[in-house]
């Protein structure tokens, strides 16, 4: 993705734009080191983008902190079971 | 073992203890054996996960349970041509995935979230928006604080194919190419799904703040700080 813009944009906007392009990969550390360099290089300079790469992180920590499902213990014993009887099938 | 993250320490030290079954058993039988006596210990490790995956996708605790169960009997099946040394859990989720497209799907009706795929940009909102500073801090605030039951309740809203990418990447920290593998999908089909799933799930969370009365995000208004 390096279309160069039809439109001239100033040098910072540029940057922004890159930036923000670039920032779910690398909240996902999905960035090669050198581009995740010039990101948080960017992010380091520019508050606004900063900010939103907050949100972002914000956004994957609450993920996080509201998907801890676990397996109830019937369900555990029941999966056990299972797998012992398809074991035994197996002789 | 390197990749597995999820070791319990029981788990561990009932792995470390093979079953005493006599030396003279040594044979391809017994060796299969003990590669299916392995899977339940390696598969159980990953109960919660698939569970918590198999919630994500059926939106309910009956249809999940379901889902593991039978997703751990293919798993089981298969184990076979699984390949020692790469990602158990991915595979497990490969499989689970599958089975839940085969299955549970057909019986849900929703037609219209195959529609969403090609859904236009501007359709979704446009969180892209240049907002300033002070609203984004707020909006970032909010989202701290959700309780996680209306986090929870926003990824079910979300349809279903950007939902399990939000899934499996943010939660379940997968790669984006091993996202790619668990959905079959090239990754560019992850990027966009993950990047909708998150902007829609970022609506969602900022209406819910709207609602509670945080101003989060009004790009033609500049806050004052009372």
């Amino acid at each position: 993705m390096s279309e160069t813009p039809a439109i001239e944009m100033p040098q910072a906007k540029r940057d922004c734009a890159e930036a923000r392009a670039a920032l779910e990969e690398y909240l996902h550390n999905e960035l090669c080191a050198e581009d995740a360099a010039d990101v948080r290089a960017h992010l380091a300079e520019c508050e606004e983008c900063s900010a939103e790469h907050h949100v972002g992180e914000m956004l994957t920590a609450a993920l996080q902190g509201a998907c801890k499902d676990r397996a109830p213990e019937e369900l555990r014993a029941k999966l056990l079971a299972t797998l012992r009887a398809a074991q035994a099938q197996h002789g | 073992m390197p990749t597995a993250t999820l070791d319990s320490p029981a788990m561990a030290s009932e792995q470390t203890e093979p079953e005493q079954t006599g030396p003279e058993q040594t044979g391809p039988e017994q060796a299969a054996a003990a590669r299916r006596d392995d899977f339940a210990e390696q598969a159980m490790q990953y109960a919660d996960q698939l569970y918590g995956a198999a919630m994500r996708m059926t939106r309910n605790p009956a249809d999940a349970a379901d889902l593991v169960q039978e997703t751990l009997l293919k798993a089981y099946a298969a184990y076979g041509s699984f390949k020692q040394g790469t990602n158990l859990r991915a595979w497990l989720y490969r499989i689970q995935t599958n089975t839940y497209i085969n299955t549970y799907r057909k019986q849900q009706r929703r037609p219209f979230e195959a529609a969403l795929d090609d859904m236009a940009e501007w359709q979704i909102g446009d969180a892209e928006s240049f907002t300033a500073t002070a609203a984004r801090s707020a909006e970032a605030e909010a989202i701290h604080r959700m309780p996680s039951g209306v986090v929870k309740d926003a990824l079910q809203e979300v349809p279903e194919d950007f939902r399990m990418a939000v899934y499996w990447v943010d939660v379940e920290g997968l790669s984006y190419a091993e996202t790619a593998e668990v959905m079959e999908t090239p990754i560019g089909t992850v990027m966009s799904r993950l990047h909708r799933g998150r902007k829609l799930l970022r609506g969602l969370l900022a209406d819910y703040a709207r609602e509670q009365g945080i101003a989060v995000q009004d790009p033609t208004v500049k806050e004052k700080k009372p």
